[in-house]
């Protein structure tokens, strides 16, 4: 570490690091277009200068993502001369840039979009057309390029140079002419694409999923955990206006994802958004699931499991921690056995973030006690029993709804699920809340705690497992009295 | 006119020169002998070098011998080390080192060899301009036949020293003439520019320490390990030492490639060698030493060249590449054509290059074709002024904005005519067929 002053400031900077980070972690603005700190430095788009003093040589302007703090080095990232600089860096990108701010997606999150309004000149000097490109070119399955917007930054193609480390694009052609493209125009592929369109600090590269679909100020944006694998990279969930879920975004998190995600996290929120819930809770009377209060519901819960020893209750893998703590303590009081499903490892496994393992909170349950088991095991054990009880978000899914669908009628199956259940054996059924519906505690594969948020109210009358659950300890009388 | 020693033509002017048999009856190979079996080492080499005040000829005007020692220690260095070439000449007005390489390849050859020696790289690269074949030919089938005399590869000449030499061809991009586009090229990327520092002598090529120096630099150095530095630094003026080469185009009578020492004046050049102005005509304006350089009025002519002088008159010598331009001339019109060469050549990376030299392109066209903007001096001197100088990675920037803000200067009224009068006063008339693109 070295001692630098920044804007009259004495800080500590490692002097392995650019300029620019220094800066930033100690919370002076610098602008940024081409530096990422997930990526490489290349100093080309040379928005970030700053004027820099040594000794007793005259201040320089310099790029701050391509100079080393040194030691005594005083950094002004305000001087007029710094300024000045950025200012006529700005009129140059802007030069070209289209400036469709009102139909574009990245407006009201757009690095040059806020850079131009503190520091940008109202009027242009330019009497020429702007460049004429194409608009709308396709990347592939997940990504649509504005080669108008582009500022040839080149965060995307070091993005997959140095992430993923399979190179897939390039500036093509030389100066004013350049152009992002893909080797012959073939489209992206992989499982982290959409990353690019996190990066890309204008509006050139878009999600196809996301285009049009939202203006971002109008999104409400919450701190989570990603629940599609047991990496739990940290999300940011984005809903419109608190309503349904429009975006997954990666959030910076060192320890576990750097600045990414994969597709598959980033594209799950149609589980979350997704209609048909199941809302209050239903009892079985006669042949008919007929709704009823919670309330009673609850009861015909704690009457199942009080009366049968050995009853068995099923976890999905997509309970927190809090939750799997409360089944546990249902399952001790009533003597019932528990085991959370545990499905097969999913081909998604890479390299980098995913783990194919699909079960969100594994290591949660595990350091619980609770043991996981394949979905025919548990089916099969569910079916043997008297009573069951199966809880949690996507249960029935991952023990196969077939087989929960043939279970027999000698079983009498409760559930707590966010989507109806169809199984012969269902006696009762209450609605719960998913993932970006409720708060929660998840620990992923290397044992560390990731928050769930909730992003988005629940359906109408529906609450999350946790306050059912807590319901029903108060419905049930003490462990004691139940002996006795 | 004044007869001066000559050197680094001489042979050249020799039918057949080429080849090996002629260049070693005229003396060739004689300087790499005497560095190998005379027992010089390289710290005595770069030490010769430095004394003889040879400076860079590719326009920086580096002290070489200087260039040479930024290499590490060997000893504390284990990394390879390279000799990159630099012919990859393509700056508007300079052919010097064409005419060494199409007429002298040998010469470029041995000279290479002892750079190489010099710095102890195991290996040089000649990058060749993509355009250039007939050099690039006699180049390669140079160091052929040396290899088949054991001038090139191991053991040279029986000695410890192995050195291979490899060509490469550009691809006609005149951004890889900047040494770490050059670098880039060479190791098959494209030919952006690195930041420096590092600079090249602490990584370089494949991030190990490299030496890029241009064509007729290296040629020199045989010549000053023969004959010696202080024959070398008694030619010159006092920080310019030695003859160069001197490429004069544009309205003279007889264009080409002469070799004075530094220290003549433009006139003597102009008038001895390129027999004057044509057409009976003024002289204008001139580029000292390329496009880059800036412009300098006919009344200027009497400037000594030498890297000093030039500079104290604001522009520089750069490549020694003289163009010179007719009182018929429309600077509108020059300069229309020299930005829209630096837009084309803009590799794209820094935003104040690859926007900048679009829109200065743009502006002189609409001045030379008669739709300038009363804000248009303004906003040139202005961009320039936010491109350059040390505003980039490399200084194509500064080589688009150098010309802008001498002729903003100098022409002033001329282009201010051209505005006011929405036509240029001096327009060639148009050319019989359309021109399209760039090249």
């Amino acid at each position: 570490m070295v001692k630098i002053t920044v804007n009259g400031r004495v800080v500590d900077a490692d002097p392995t690091k650019p300029l620019i980070k220094a800066c930033h972690d100690n919370d002076v603005d610098v602008p940024m277009y081409c530096y990422h700190p997930g990526l490489s430095p290349v100093g080309s788009c040379r928005i970030c200068q700053v004027e820099v003093k040594q000794g007793e040589a005259p201040g320089r302007v310099v790029v701050a993502c391509r100079t080393q703090p040194a030691e005594g080095m005083v950094v002004d990232t305000e001087s007029p001369k710094a300024h000045a600089t950025r200012r006529e860096c700005l009129e140059f990108l802007l030069k070209n840039h289209p400036l469709d701010c009102p139909i574009c997606d990245k407006a009201g999150e757009c690095d040059l979009q806020d850079f131009t309004y503190e520091e940008g000149q109202a009027q242009g000097r330019s009497h020429e057309p702007r460049r004429p490109l194409e608009k709308r070119k396709s990347l592939g399955e997940v990504i649509v390029l504005d080669e108008e917007r582009c500022i040839l930054c080149s965060r995307c193609v070091r993005f997959f140079e140095e992430v993923p480390k399979k190179a897939q694009l390039t500036v093509s052609d030389l100066g004013s002419r350049s152009v992002i493209s893909t080797f012959m125009d073939r489209p992206l592929s992989g499982n982290y694409q959409g990353n690019i369109a996190d990066l890309c600090p204008v509006g050139a590269l878009t999600l196809k999923k996301f285009r049009f679909q939202a203006r971002v100020w109008n999104l409400v944006k919450m701190a989570s955990t990603c629940v599609e694998c047991s990496r739990g990279c940290s999300i940011q969930v984005e809903t419109l206006r608190g309503s349904d879920v429009k975006r997954f975004r990666p959030r910076p998190n060192e320890q576990v994802n750097g600045w990414w995600m994969c597709d598959h996290g980033r594209f799950a929120f149609d589980h979350a958004n997704a209609a048909g819930r199941l809302e209050g809770a239903r009892m079985l009377e006669g042949t008919q699931l007929v709704q009823t209060p919670i309330e009673e519901a609850l009861c015909a819960v704690r009457d199942a499991l009080m009366g049968s020893k050995g009853g068995l209750v099923v976890l999905s893998p997509f309970c927190t921690v809090e939750e799997g703590r409360a089944l546990r303590e249902l399952a001790q009081r009533h003597q019932a056995e528990i085991a959370y499903v545990s499905p097969p490892p999913s081909a998604l496994k890479d390299e980098l973030l995913h783990t194919g393992d699909p079960c969100p909170n594994r290591r949660g349950l595990e350091e619980l006690g609770i043991r996981g088991e394949a979905g025919e095991t548990l089916t099969a054990r569910l079916a043997a029993a008297k009573v069951g009880l199966i809880a949690g978000e996507r249960v029935v899914e991952l023990l196969g709804p077939e087989r929960v669908r043939e279970l027999p009628g000698t079983l009498a199956l409760f559930a707590f699920e966010c989507h109806p259940v169809a199984s012969r054996a269902l006696r009762a059924e209450v609605g719960i809340a998913n993932h970006v519906e409720r708060t929660g505690t998840v620990v992923n594969v290397d044992g560390i705690r990731g928050p769930l948020a909730a992003a988005k109210p629940a359906p109408r009358g529906v609450r999350a497992l946790e306050r059912h659950l807590q319901d029903l300890a108060r419905l049930s009388p003490r462990r004691e009295t139940a002996v006795r | 006119m004044k007869a001066y020693e000559t050197y680094l033509l001489d042979r050249a002017k020799v039918e057949g020169n080429h080849q090996l048999a002629t260049y070693r009856r005229l003396g060739g190979y004689k300087a790499l002998e005497k560095v190998l079996k005379g027992g010089l080492t390289p710290a005595q080499v770069v030490d010769e070098v430095k004394r003889s005040g040879l400076r860079g000829r590719g326009g920086a005007g580096f002290s070489t011998g200087m260039k040479w020692s930024f290499m590490p220690d060997v000893a504390k260095d284990p990394r390879p080390r390279y000799l990159a070439i630099n012919a990859d000449e393509s700056e508007p007005g300079t052919c010097k080192d064409r005419v060494l390489m199409e007429r002298d390849p040998h010469g470029l050859v041995e000279g290479s060899l002892i750079a190489a020696y010099a710095i102890q790289a195991k290996a040089v690269y000649i990058y060749v301009r993509g355009e250039y074949r007939l050099p690039h030919d006699r180049v390669a089938a140079a160091i052929q036949e040396a290899r088949a005399a054991q001038l090139v590869g191991q053991h040279i000449l029986g000695s410890d020293f192995s050195c291979e030499v490899f060509m490469h061809k550009g691809a006609g991009a005149y951004i890889c003439g900047e040494e770490t586009g050059l670098m880039e090229s060479l190791e098959g990327k494209r030919g952006h520019p690195r930041q420096k520092p590092p600079f090249p002598a602490q990584s370089g090529l494949w991030n190990s320490p490299t030496t890029v120096n241009n064509v007729e630099t290296v040629f020199n150095a045989p010549f000053i390990v023969e004959r010696g530095a202080a024959w070398h630094a008694a030619i010159g003026t006092a920080n310019s030492k030695g003859n160069f080469l001197c490429g004069i185009s544009g309205h003279v009578n007889r264009p080409g490639v002469y070799e004075l020492p530094f220290g003549v004046t433009a006139r003597e050049i102009l008038e001895d060698k390129a027999g004057g102005v044509w057409k009976g005509r003024q002289l204008k304006a001139w580029f000292p030493g390329g496009s880059s350089c800036a412009l300098l009025k006919g009344a200027d002519i009497d400037v000594v060249l030498d890297h000093d002088s030039l500079r104290a008159r604001g522009s520089s010598l750069g490549t020694a590449a003289m163009i010179m331009m007719d009182d018929q001339t429309s600077m509108a019109r020059v300069m229309e054509v020299i930005a829209r060469f630096y837009e084309h050549e803009s590799c794209g990376q820094c935003s104040q290059c690859r926007e900048g030299t679009q829109w200065l392109s743009q502006i002189f066209h609409r001045i030379a074709h008669g739709r300038g903007q009363a804000d248009d001096i303004d906003t040139l001197e202005s961009l320039a002024k936010g491109m350059a100088p040390g505003k980039t990675i490399c200084a194509l920037s500064d080589a688009a904005a150098i010309p802008t803000l001498s002729a903003v200067r100098l022409f002033k009224d001329e282009l201010i005519a051209c505005i006011r009068e929405q036509r240029d006063p001096l327009a060639a008339p148009a050319p019989k067929y359309a021109t399209v693109g760039a090249h």
